[in-house]
């Protein structure tokens, strides 16, 4: 292992690292733009310089290999004056509109400015100009004049989601970053990850477009229910304490953006666009009443209704969803025992259009939770299931059944979040709470478990569906 | 584009395996030099045949002087005012030339025969000032010489 | 002729570049002398001795870049001849590929025998029309004559020889920006390291030497270190094609020994300046490297040590002269209006720095000036010297520097009066 000094201190490097990787790694920060840790070295935005010591120059760190005695300055006179004259460079064409760019906040040209540079613009010549509201895709907005070309995007497309959707056109002053004209960038479903990866306001998504500042948002720790894959993910949404009076109180309990969560999860630190849409998923409108037989009643009423169900039941059967945490299906077992045959259910499958599964994240069971369920009851998620003949009672948990599949004459009990027409059909329905309104854990394809915890009230009237078997556990565990 | 391929293949044969990516600028130029310019279904035959990413092809076309995807006047003159040119009267040249054809750099007159640019150093400085209609190099040119080139041009 | 010449050592005529000629002239016999079993290692040390250096501009020495190549890594490697000749003011390689097209082909077969190469490029720049026709041409007469392709000459060696056109891009005279252009990409040149003779054209080891450079090889490895020593001084061996336009009296290309005086070159193998004027200034070798004034050339020996001293370089050979009357400041702009055209836009500081400069020589020009410009000018050349990915932000500064440090009152007497000293001449009439 090679032994570098950085800033007079010895540090251990690793073989084959640059000098910005080893500084990072033991905590000595150097400010760069398009070094990012999981695509290839570009080495042209210039900010990362350090000095060895004793050359009159400096050089960029993100290409420079260590090597063993080497002494490096991340911050001699040399470098803060070079850092200073790039940030001068960067700037001179770059419109400086924070005030109006979603960016703003969590932007590393913003911050580097204060950082290294501070200074106004000596130049006195007119900003080039270039394309602002470009449509570079469905979902992302381009704006050229922010741009700084540090081409990070561009590798992701070429490195990681494959798509080389991405690439520089023009030259000098006027190069353009633009996406393939066939519309591949459409079509790339990792394409948010850009967004991301973008150090200035460029890349824009259109759905979280002037939606709110992010200093008034925060990030709660989520997994990605889209797929069994379950990438971990912050789900930002408003401040408690930023609540808004004045506009629609809605906005206080919706989902602004969901971004990958640094490099944890098992995704690294990428997701694919489906979990940028969660809002698409929960923001859909939720059941609050409970009804028997379409007939809204009192919670306590409704309950007392399945109690004397599963009481009668003599073959009942359970559609265990597979979008419930590893908590829920604890307590279910716990309240019922084997008073169910247990399905594990599938409670959504993949929709037209969308990408079923692929070599890189996205699985083709798009529930987060099938293998916590099997670890639980000890089934997988058979379809249709094998319902024993004489089968009674369905408790049908979750969405993704169609009651004319469920054995005929069987009394139904149905445990849903959101509104739908099945609702009215079942003998008792029962209004649930939705992943970001409680805490819980989910358990990937890999066995890999990961927790997520409430962004949101619960709306009045849903319950948790951990208390409903809670409460519904007397009746279970009073039968033989 | 289709009919070039058999050209392409034996291209192909003096450069080693898996070059494919290396033959996007000779296969441009020569799709160029057979349409005038290179139109969008060529880069569509491109990426077909050589498995390259669209967008490559994109930056190429747009890094390059010398691609373009429009069509331009049947005779291209472009004047070098580089240095030795300048040096040598290019200046007057392409004030003249902007005054004869009625057209600015990058433009084509309106009956489609001449379109007019200027370039960067083309290499001929020991004969400037150089002016280069399509692909030949006219050297030590004066502005009857120009005169009488335009003449010819039809 | 400005010493005893290496290269243009016969006459031309309409047939001198065919093979024909070439072999009457004792072509091929080095390479048969090669390929009959020449150990690889003695063509690199001979050429190492010889100190041959590169004529492209940065002077590097041939053998010592080759010496990188492992020729028992296995990997495959790859041999360039740079022929993009962009550099403003050079036409030299232009000389070679239309007169001595087999003096290539030759010198790039024993280069390649030497360094286990394969496969080889010629990559040219995509205006020269006739030069490449010329080098295709050879190219082609030397597969029939079994000179290339499988079994060169009946032997077990083999090479295959492209001669690969660029599109119109500076930046691709660059060695790693000329590879990337090989790979059917932009020109964008690559960061060091690793070296080209490390990971060059996709990723294997790639020597890239220039026209010139190559050309001269044959003639070393068939007479010797000793006699290519024999020719420039005991530091700086061997000879130079330059190329020289502008304000003087016979423009060409001239074969100058090395050590020749400059002044000796200038007034009397080029008939000095046009209509009898005076020198104002030299660029000397492209419009890259500093420029020297009349009276710096007075006393300079054309070779890398006096102009050196005299704080320019050869470069690649392109010297532009420029006569008594010459606006300065119009010719610092068309420079900067070409090195911003030229940029490929990687980098932060070329990219941004070098249409900065343009706009602030158009406004100076435009008559809105003001004297702290160029200051501003200077600064942002000292900010792109050495901070950029290749030469280029560097040569912009080079030049912008050379400028302002010898004529900086034509700048002043610009910005105070908005008109130029010297009425915003460019050309000097030859009859004037």
């Amino acid at each position: 292992m090679p032994e570098i000094f950085i800033n007079g201190h010895p540090v251990q490097a690793e073989k084959g690292q640059t000098v910005l990787q080893a500084a990072l790694a033991n905590g000595f920060y150097i400010p760069y733009f398009c070094w990012h840790p999981a695509l290839s070295i570009a080495g042209n935005c210039r900010i990362c310089v350090v000095q060895v010591e004793g050359r009159s120059w400096c050089e960029i760190s993100c290409n420079l290999p260590v090597t063993d005695g080497m002494r490096v300055l991340t911050d001699s006179e040399l470098v803060r004056a070079q850092r200073k004259d790039t940030m001068q460079f960067i700037t001179l064409n770059h419109p400086v509109d924070c005030g109006i760019c979603d960016k703003a906040g969590e932007c590393t040209l913003q911050d580097y400015h204060y950082a290294y540079n501070g200074a106004p613009s000596i130049s006195r010549e007119p900003k080039v100009t270039a394309t602002k509201f470009h449509d570079l895709s469905d979902r992302i907005l381009l704006d050229n004049e922010r741009c700084i070309l540090c081409s990070r995007c561009v590798r992701f497309t070429r490195e990681v989601s494959k798509s080389s959707a991405l690439g520089i056109t023009r030259r000098g002053d006027e190069s353009l970053l633009r996406a393939s004209e066939d519309g591949v960038l459409d079509r790339d479903a990792y394409s948010d990850n850009v967004i991301d990866i973008c150090p200035v306001g460029a890349l824009l998504s259109k759905s979280f477009l002037y939606k709110a500042r992010v200093w008034y948002l925060k990030p709660t720790p989520s997994v990605c229910p889209g797929c069994a894959r379950g990438c971990a993910v912050d789900i930002w949404h408003r401040k408690p304490e930023w609540k808004l009076r004045a506009l629609d109180p809605q906005q206080n309990t919706s989902i602004a953006r969901v971004t990958p969560r640094g490099a944890q999860g098992p995704d690294g630190p990428w997701i694919c666009n489906k979990g940028r849409d969660l809002a698409r998923i929960f923001e859909r409108p939720r059941a609050t009443a409970p009804m028997v037989k379409g007939k809204p009643v009192e919670l306590a009423a409704a309950l007392a209704n399945v109690r004397s169900l599963i009481a009668a039941a003599r073959h009942p059967a359970a559609l265990v969803s597979g979008w419930g945490s590893n908590e829920e299906f604890a307590a279910f077992r716990a309240a019922f025992g084997d008073t169910f045959r247990v399905h594990v259910k599938h409670d959504h499958r993949p929709e037209p259009g969308e990408v079923v599964e692929d070599g890189f994240l996205i699985r083709a069971d798009k529930n987060p939770n099938v293998a916590g369920a099997r670890a639980v009851f000890g089934v997988g998620a058979d379809s249709p299931p094998a319902w024993h003949g004489d089968t009674d009672l369905v408790l049908v948990w979750g969405e993704g059944c169609n009651f004319a599949d469920l054995p005929r004459g069987a009394a139904v009990v149905f445990l849903n979040a959101y509104l739908a027409p099945e609702n009215g059909h079942a003998d008792v329905f029962l209004p649930i709470s939705i992943a970001t309104e409680r805490a819980g854990h989910y358990t990937n394809f890999e066995g890999t478990v990961q927790g997520f915890a409430a962004c949101f009230a619960k709306p009045q009237g849903a319950s948790d569906a951990q208390a409903l078997f809670e409460s519904l556990a007397t009746v279970a565990v009073a039968t033989p | 584009m289709k009919h070039l391929i058999p050209e392409f293949e034996k291209l192909k044969q003096r450069f080693p395996a898996g070059f494919e990516s290396s033959l996007v600028l000779p296969c441009v130029r020569r799709i160029q030099e057979d349409r005038g310019f290179v139109a969008d279904s060529d880069i569509d035959g491109l990426v077909e045949y050589l498995g390259v990413p669209r967008i490559q092809i994109e930056e190429v076309l747009s890094y390059y002087t010398q691609f373009r995807r429009k069509p331009i006047g049947r005779w291209h003159l472009q004047t070098c005012r580089n240095l030795s040119c300048s040096m040598c009267g290019a200046e007057r040249l392409m004030a003249h030339l902007k005054a004869r054809l009625g057209i600015a750099p990058g433009e084509t007159t309106a009956d489609g025969r001449f379109t007019f640019s200027t370039v960067e150093c083309l290499g001929s400085c020991g004969t400037a000032p150089v002016v280069m209609v399509n692909d030949t190099y006219h050297e030590s040119m004066s502005i009857e010489k120009l005169d009488a080139l335009i003449a010819k041009l039809d | 002729m400005p010493g005893k010449p290496l290269i243009m050592t016969f006459p031309v005529t309409a047939t001198s570049h065919t093979l024909a000629d070439y072999r009457a002239r004792g072509g091929y016999a080095t390479l048969a002398r090669v390929v009959a079993g020449m150990p690889q290692e003695e063509i690199v040390k001979t050429v190492t001795t010889a100190g041959l250096l590169g004529h492209g501009g940065a002077a590097f020495s041939a053998g010592r870049k080759w010496s990188v190549i492992n020729l028992r890594d296995g990997q495959p490697h790859f041999l360039c001849a740079n022929a993009d000749e962009g550099e403003p003011g050079t036409f030299k390689d232009r000389w070679i590929l239309e007169h001595a097209p087999h003096l290539l082909i030759e010198s790039m077969l024993i280069v390649s025998y030497a360094l286990e190469v394969r496969h080889a490029f010629v990559y040219i720049r995509g205006e020269f029309d006739l030069p490449y026709r010329r080098l295709a041409g050879a190219i082609d007469e030397a597969y029939d004559a079994g000179l290339l392709g499988e079994g060169v000459l009946g032997t077990g060696f083999a090479l295959d020889l492209v001669a690969y056109r660029g599109a119109g891009s500076y930046v691709c005279g660059e060695a790693s920006g000329l590879l990337s252009s090989l790979e059917g990409k932009r020109g964008y040149p690559r960061n060091r390291p690793p070296r080209l003779t490390v990971q060059g054209l996709y990723k294997r080891p790639t020597v890239v030497n220039n026209v010139e450079t190559l050309a001269n090889v044959t003639g070393i490895v068939a007479n010797g270190a000793d006699w290519y020593r024999s020719f420039g001084t005991a530091k700086c061996p061997g000879t130079q094609l330059v190329s020289i336009s502008g304000h003087i009296a016979k423009p060409g290309v001239y074969e100058v020994e090395y050590g020749y005086p400059l002044a000796k070159f200038l007034y009397e193998d080029c008939g000095g300046m046009v209509g009898g004027r005076k020198l104002k200034a030299l660029i000397p070798g492209g419009i890259s490297t500093k420029v020297l004034t009349g009276a710096e050339c007075e006393s300079v020996t054309y070779d890398h040590q006096s102009l050196g001293a005299a704080g320019s370089s050869c470069g690649s050979g392109g010297m532009v002269a420029i006569a008594e009357g010459t606006c300065m400041v119009r010719l610092l702009q068309v420079l900067l209006r070409f090195y911003h055209h030229e940029s490929c836009g990687q980098c932060t500081p070329c990219r941004d720095g070098t249409g900065w400069m343009h706009r602030i020589i158009d406004r100076i020009v435009a008559g809105n000036g003001r004297l702290d410009d160029l200051d501003r000018l200077l600064e942002i050349s000292r900010r792109n010297d050495g901070t950029t990915i290749c030469g280029m932000g560097d040569a912009a500064g080079y030049a912008t520097v050379g400028i302002l440090a010898k004529f900086r009152d034509e700048f002043e007497y610009w910005i105070e009066h908005g008109r130029s000293r010297c009425d915003g001449a460019l050309e000097i009439a030859a009859h004037a």
